[in-house]
């Protein structure tokens, strides 16, 4: 549990996620999505996939989860065989997050600099307080790969 | 330096009164002074922050911006602070000093990117 994060986020109760790591500025939480934990991901200022465009836009993230092999689905219902990831964006409509689905149907983040959650729901990090990350816009999706399954 | 002096006004206890005070002392006291204004906005900065994930959000912040606004004279704090541990300061220290030693490849990696401004930092004379 901590305070810090549950001051940021008012729909992050106690009882609905864990940390699952110690607070670090090494690495973010699209980096976190993609499955790293060396670096920072960002379009802007940290690093980002070539060729996605380097704009802080929606478009921008699908392009960098693209080379990852992802690709937009309609939402974030578990399906077997696959692993999904979700978008969160502010009112402006400028990415602020990203969450990723776990094979148990729970999501895990990488809140900024701090640590990381298993959290049940997406909503949990919702909200348009001024340290909430807005709503999820985008779900995609890739087919768990056989190497990733016998790790 | 040694031996130098400069007159500076004294406050409450004479206000018309000027003094002597070594030059040496006065750049220690404008030292302290730019440490403690750091340690300030550094302070705020985190606590505003340290949710976030956007590099933008987090280098336009007004707290970072008024770090870069120090200017020069913080170099030598920013450069200690990435001795203790990486950090996202890069930002700054490329708008105060107007380079970038880093590997465009190593973008994003703190620890890579850390240990190209200290090397500089040595090279330069900071550390």
């Amino acid at each position: 549990m901590s305070a810090e994060l549950e001051s940021c986020f008012s729909n992050l109760k106690p009882s609905s996620y864990k940390t699952t790591s110690e607070r670090t500025p090494l690495y973010n939480c699209i980096a976190f999505a993609a499955g790293e934990t060396h670096r920072w991901w960002w379009p802007i200022g940290g690093y980002w996939p070539k060729p996605a465009p380097c704009n802080e836009t929606v478009d921008s993230f699908i392009r960098a989860f693209d080379i990852l092999g992802y690709s937009p689905c309609d939402d974030g219902t578990l399906e077997e065989g696959f692993e999904k990831v979700a978008i969160y964006i502010d009112e402006r409509g400028t990415p602020t997050h990203m969450a990723k689905q776990l094979p148990s149907g729970m999501w895990i983040s990488k809140c900024g600099q701090l640590e990381d959650i298993e959290h049940e729901t997406l909503e949990a990090l919702s909200g348009f307080g001024p340290t909430e990350y807005g709503v999820v816009a985008r779900f995609l999706k890739r087919a768990i790969q056989k190497r990733a399954i016998q790790k | 330096m040694t031996g130098e002096i400069t007159l500076e006004k004294t406050d409450a206890a004479a206000p018309d009164e000027w003094v002597e005070k070594p030059i040496t002392a006065k750049k220690e006291n404008e030292s302290a002074r730019i440490e403690r204004k750091f340690q300030l906005l550094v302070k705020e900065w985190r606590e505003e922050t340290s949710h976030l994930s956007s590099m933008t959000k987090l280098v336009m912040h007004p707290k970072y911006q008024n770090i870069i606004g120090l200017g020069p004279a913080v170099l030598p704090i920013l450069f200690r602070e990435l001795q203790k541990s990486p950090d996202h300061w890069f930002w700054a220290l490329s708008a105060i000093t107007e380079e970038d030693p880093t590997n465009p490849e190593d973008a994003g990696d703190l620890r890579k990117m850390t240990d190209a401004w200290l090397k500089w930092a040595r090279e330069k004379g900071y550390l």
